[in-house]
């Protein structure tokens, strides 16, 4: 008996269930968790996790069956009563107020007061140590949040949590936005926070981030709980086939493709402050990718290229000819696309439908005569819905009410529709379950197989890895060198990436 | 070469204090060119002009700093105005202090309850706060005009005593504030503080901010809404009231163009219109610089009418300045340090 | 505002988790059934309320109520609003709420048509619609290229026209007559008959313009490239200006239709009154943001049409009609319309939400 056990059960649910109009997101599932253990919580995307967690964080105020906190049962409806109850949630999406000082967001609730007014020393002493906690000490707390960055704003994010002296932390997707580094530091926090004998549960997408800081994992599929097991008693597949509820495919089918000539080709581009004096050329047939860590200009450099974003400086070759594009409108005129990275702010209409969505960047195009006619992409759009599996394959249902990764599909499928020459897909399977990942990697590589350029950039290395015949590498808005397709390994990405290793242009 | 705004900028020090220098500007401009601009008296009457829309941005202000709305202020200090009268000449058997008594206390819970009712429709039945206010003021107009359409005046020589009260300087060291300029200022002060340095009002901000922060932390975020277009009604509500017992009457017409002068005050003293920011003193600074301005501008002969205009491109220059101000900011965002200062680098070699 | 100012709590508020893998076999039990009602509700509830309100004249009034006459009259009374209100209803659709600028924009259009009545007709009409034209392309600016607040920033502009309006004219009231002059009778006369001229002996030229103004508003909304990249931007402006559609242009020539249909109203309103008035056009901004909300549209954009615009602005009429015949004065209809307005808002909002698009 491990000494986690001895602990007890700091949290159980019992045949649970929350119910959405339309969908049953969890249904009866039952879980727990020791104090002193982390629990990883894994399952595709809409397998009911977060609304799991949710119902915890006191979300909800009508899931049924029961919570037991220490033995104790309780009803945890709002989130004042979760958090008297020591639950702590960091969400995956961030829940920060952005015009307001990054003091006030870690001690929301519970601003310091002397003689009933605010004690704006012990705010700001109080934020300093919670900063220092996740290695941000040089943070002035009384910038506000929109004036930090992402990562900055995530682990804002974590210290706020851990300043709530939590019994019980929920951890959804917290690495998303974070470095290496930054990573190794979190969970350091997390493993001390286990020795102190909390209660950690983690979900994430990433299975070796599971392996290397849970104790058991549970998996859930279709918001049900399918099984709970030791970390040490179980495989990478195994999770895999639990999760999917079919054997692991094969997720990268090495081809053999032959690029044809040059199609794309970019010389000295720079938009000042973001990235300088790149080029790079991608060729008909091939599958490019653009690598690099967070923030090295990758999604500058696509917008730039594609007429979303000004260029200051540089050329831009399309089929050898020099192209100027001044907006988006002229990129699609030129078939050149650009699937954005972030779906929910930039890539989908979500309270239109499937269909008027898929159509969307291709309405010029269904007009003859002035009239529009959806008619005229009919057919188009019901060949994509069928090609990219995308479910309900019903055209008339709004956006979102459809799960994440068919929300994605939809989004290549609008990209698709336009039948582009050039595509720059920006993280096209970020926060997406595994099966339509192998969906859309099908798409992608059909594409190039067409004779098209397919530029793709992307975080997730395996992926970047698995699907491109090349990979030209990105650091600090400078493009620093390329691995040949044969010689790209996630290690070897990993060190570019990080302007070490043999791909890196010397000077 | 453009650069992302810090705390140790200039401009940004000067975006943050911009009303003040406006306001100076106004001021300093005005007491050079207007003919008998400076004086005590003079003085005393822009605060005078300022106490009513100061008192009624307020609301307004708070209302905007948890990313509302409520076009129904103006309508609301209208009624405030009537009912004061209205109430006190219905109780005029009672003596006047009592009858005046119940007047503002009925005006000031008839603003508390349509603020109530608007906060109800907006965060209980999610109506959006734009509908919402757009149909009180609708509604509150055609309540006035049901009331009366006439506008009510008192009458005895006792009315008549408050309303000079609430006019005269009441002591002779501090000349340039009467008892109603004195509410305003203390109601906008005492909101401030509240709103800047407690934890109660901080969570105004909070809601504003960020509503599903504010919720998440526990704090219940409709019920801040509530509260907030109560005290919009109840500020808009206060200024028609002491504007009424002032003048001993409430003309109908009172407030017309109130609404155009807080939302530009609003904007102009830097309340975001995207919620979380915004200070009520500040607005009050604005209101008074907008009073000024049209003070200066009698002393030319320029009708009511120009001030309208004014008011209306003064507003517009604001929103259209925040807004490319913004348009601005969005396009820098991002900038790495490094890579300008390679550029720099670059362009010195 | 943006639009996001009222939603559920945010739990709630995010996209209910969908049905996981297709690869898988789809998990089909999950799914629950939707309330056909709320769905119904939303697509044909103007006109369902319309008739009720007939019904409800026949019952009070009988033939009094019930016939052709009173109809025209309803119809009469409506179609000013109905030419006002399929303007504004392009700025809802487009995701920016309403236009408060056109009260004061058919109030100028008005005086600029009688200013210039002694040039002749053509001039007079062409340059009041001029009026509109111009105040457009400044809220197009403003609105669509530099993404100024639209409620804020039309209602300025209400007061910079109201503004000129007063400054300009001082005030006074101008006539058609006096401006056309000695010996320009006729074209005052044309001028004033210019809301009076009826086809068929019965139905007026302000009917004939409503309905093809509808038509044409109908087609250019459902079956243009204009009218869908407008539905995409009123569901994102981000979203579409990453679509390659020219976002900012889209939005510009919404408000730009908003106030040239205002200037077209003030013109009409001007000849029907015979007077240019500062006064003209007042409260046209509430009923045409009513009409267009009650007709279906929501204020989030991409959503309705104007066939149920049309709808809304006959429920107005139809409600002011009962109301006058039942003796009820024009500030206590005000005060119905105000609670209607909003409780209609509230109806639609919850049946969006039932049906899962809780977005209203």
């Amino acid at each position: 008996m491990s000494e986690a056990e001895q602990l007890g059960k700091a949290i159980e649910m019992k045949d649970v269930s929350k119910q959405f109009p339309g969908t049953i997101a969890v249904d009866t599932v039952s879980f727990d968790v020791q104090a002193g253990e982390v629990h990883a919580l894994v399952g595709e995307n809409g397998a009911g996790k977060s609304t799991l967690m949710k119902m915890l964080a006191g979300s909800f105020n009508d899931y049924t069956g029961q919570i037991f906190i220490g033995g104790q049962q309780v009803k945890l409806h709002s989130p004042s009563i979760a958090k008297d109850e020591g639950i702590e949630m960091i969400y995956q999406e961030l829940t920060q107020a952005l015009p307001i000082s990054i003091a006030e967001n870690l001690l929301v609730g519970r601003l310091p007061r002397k003689k009933g007014f605010l004690d704006k020393k012990r705010m700001v002493e109080e934020s300093k140590q919670l900063l220092e906690r996740v290695g941000l000490g040089d943070l002035d707390p009384l910038l506000e949040i929109e004036e930090i960055s992402q990562h900055q704003a995530q682990l804002v994010e974590i210290a706020k949590a851990l300043g709530n002296a939590p019994s019980i932390l929920v951890m959804d997707e917290p690495t998303s936005a974070l470095s290496r580094d930054e990573v190794a530091l979190l969970f350091g926090i997390i493993h001390k926070l286990r020795d102190e004998g909390l209660a950690i549960i983690y979900i994430s997408h990433h299975l070796p981030e599971v392996f290397e800081v849970a104790d058991r994992v549970t998996v859930m599929r279709d918001g049900k709980r399918i099984d709970t097991r030791k970390v040490s008693d179980v495989t990478t597949s195994e999770l895999v086939e639990m999760m999917v509820g079919r054997k692991m495919e094969e997720m990268f089918s090495k081809r053999v493709r032959t690029p044809g000539k040059e199609k794309l080709r970019v010389e000295n581009l720079s938009r000042y402050g973001f990235f300088h004096n790149v080029s790079f050329s991608a060729h008909e047939g091939e599958v490019l990718g653009i690598g690099g860590l967070a923030g090295a200009g990758r999604t500058e450099l696509a917008r730039a290229i594609t007429g979303v974003d000004a260029i200051d400086e540089g050329e831009i070759f399309l089929d050898g000819k020099q192209i100027r594009i001044k907006n988006m409108t002229e990129a699609l005129e030129k078939d050149v696309g650009y699937l954005t990275e972030d779906r929910k702010l930039f890539g989908l209409a979500l309270r239109l439908t499937v269909g008027e969505n898929i159509l969307s960047a291709l309405i010029p195009r269904l007009v003859k005569n002035f009239v529009f006619s959806s008619k005229r992409g009919a057919g188009k759009m019901k060949s994509l819905i069928n090609e990219l599996n995308i479910y309900p394959p019903d055209p008339g249902r709004t956006m979102s009410n459809l799960s994440g990764g068919n929300q994605q599909k939809v989004l290549l499928a609008k990209w698709l529709a336009i039948e582009p020459n050039v595509l720059f897909l920006d993280e096209p399977t970020r926060g997406v379950d595994v099966g339509a990942k192998v969906t859309i990697h099908k798409a992608i590589e059909k594409l190039a197989d067409q004779g098209n350029a397919v530029i793709v950039v992307s975080s997730d290395l395996p992926e970047l890895v698995g699907i491109s015949d090349r990979i030209v590498m990105m650091r600090k808005g400078h493009m620093i060198g390329e691995i040949p397709g044969g010689e790209a390994t996630e290690e070897t990405v990993l060190l570019a990436a990080n302007g070490e290793g043999r791909y890196v242009n010397a000077g | 070469m453009p650069k992302l705004d810090s705390k140790q900028n200039a401009v940004y020090w000067i975006d943050r204090n911009r009303i003040y220098i406006i306001f100076l500007g106004v001021f300093l401009v005005m007491s050079i060119f207007a003919p008998n601009f400076v004086g005590l008296r003079n003085f005393t009457n822009i605060l005078r002009s300022m106490s009513l829309n100061a008192t009624v941005a307020i609301g307004f202000t708070l209302v905007l700093i948890i990313h509302q709305l409520d076009l129904s202020v103006g309508s609301t200090l209208s009624l405030g105005a009537v009912f004061t009268i209205g109430f006190r000449l219905m109780f005029s058997e009672l003596p006047p202090g009592m009858a005046w008594t119940l007047g503002v206390v009925i005006a000031l819970a008839a603003g508390s309850l349509i603020g109530l009712i608007n906060g109800l429709l907006v965060a209980k039945a999610k109506i959006h706060s734009f509908i919402v206010t757009l149909g009180m003021m609708i509604i509150v107009q055609g309540v006035i005009y049901m009331y009366t359409d006439v506008s009510l005046s008192a009458t005895t020589p006792a009315d008549f005593a408050l309303s000079d009260f609430m006019r005269m300087p009441f002591l002779d060291s501090i000349r340039l504030l009467t008892p109603r300029i004195l509410i305003a200022i203390l109601s906008v002060v005492g909101m401030e503080v509240l709103l800047k340095r407690t934890r109660f009002g901080r969570n105004f901000y909070m809601v504003g901010g960020n509503r599903d922060t504010a919720w998440l932390a526990g704090l219940k975020a409709d019920t801040y809404t509530i509260l907030a277009f109560v005290f919009a009604g109840f500020f808009a509500a206060l200024g028609g009231s002491m504007v009424a017992i002032e003048m001993s009457s409430s003309p109908v017409d009172l407030g017309v163009n109130s609404l155009l002068i807080v939302v530009a005050a609003t904007i102009i003293g830097g309340t975001s219109m995207m919620g979380g920011k915004g200070s009520v003193f500040k607005t009050m600074i604005a209101v008074l610089m907008l009073e000024t301005l049209f003070n200066g501008m009698n002393r030319f002969n320029v009708g009511t009418e120009f001030k309208i205009f004014a008011s209306g491109m003064i507003l517009a220059g604001v929103v259209l300045y925040e807004a490319y101000y913004i348009y601005k900011h969005e396009q820098l965002k991002g900038q790495r340090a490094e890579l300008l200062k390679e550029l720099e680098d670059g362009r010195k070699t | 505002m943006p639009d996001d100012l009222n939603q559920q709590q945010p739990a709630q508020q995010n996209s209910p988790p969908g049905q996981g893998n297709a690869a898988a076999a789809p998990p089909v039990s999950r799914e629950l059934k939707q309330s056909g009602l709320n769905l119904w509700i939303n697509r044909f509830g103007v006109y369902v309320v319309a008739i009720l309100f007939i019904l409800v004249g026949i019952i009070l009034f009988g033939g009094s109520f019930f016939n052709s006459k009173n109809f025209l009259n309803i119809l009469d009374a409506v179609t000013l609003l109905g030419m006002a209100a399929v303007g504004v209803a392009f700025v809802t659709y487009s995701g920016h709420f309403a236009d408060l600028s056109i009260p004061t924009t058919m109030a100028l259009s008005g005086y600029i048509a009688i200013e210039l009545i002694p040039l002749g007709m053509f001039m007079s009409i062409f340059t009041g619609l001029l009026v509109g034209v111009g105040v457009g392309l400044v809220n197009a600016f403003a609105v669509g290229k530099l993404r100024a607040n639209p409620i804020i920033w039309t209602l300025a502009m209400a007061y910079v026209t109201k503004g000129v309006v007063r400054w300009v004219w001082l005030n006074k009231q101008i006539y058609p007559d006096i401006k056309a002059g000695i010996g320009n009778e006729h074209l005052a006369d044309a001028f004033i008959n210019l809301y009076r001229i009826r086809i068929f002996g019965s139905i007026s030229i302000t009917v004939i313009i409503l309905i093809a103004l509808v038509i044409a508003a109908q087609f250019l909304l459902k079956r243009t490239k204009f009218g869908q990249q407008l539905k995409v931007t009123g569901s994102s402006y981000d979203v579409a200006r990453l679509s390659g559609i020219k976002a900012s242009r889209v939005v510009g020539t919404a408000f730009l239709i908003s106030s040239l249909t205002a200037a077209l109203t003030g013109i009409f309103i001007t000849s029907l009154g015979k007077v240019g008035a500062y006064y003209n056009g007042e409260g046209y901004d509430f009923n045409a943001v009513t009409a267009v909300v009650i007709g279906g549209m929501t204020l989030n954009g991409g959503r309705g049409d104007i066939i149920g615009v049309l709808g809304g602005v006959f429920v107005i009429g139809l409600m002011r009609n009962i109301m006058t015949l039942m003796g009820i004065d024009t500030f206590s209809q005000t005060v119905v319309q105000g609670i209607v307005f909003i409780t209609v808002v509230y109806i639609n909002a919850r049946s969006l939400r039932k049906l899962g698009r809780d977005d209203a």
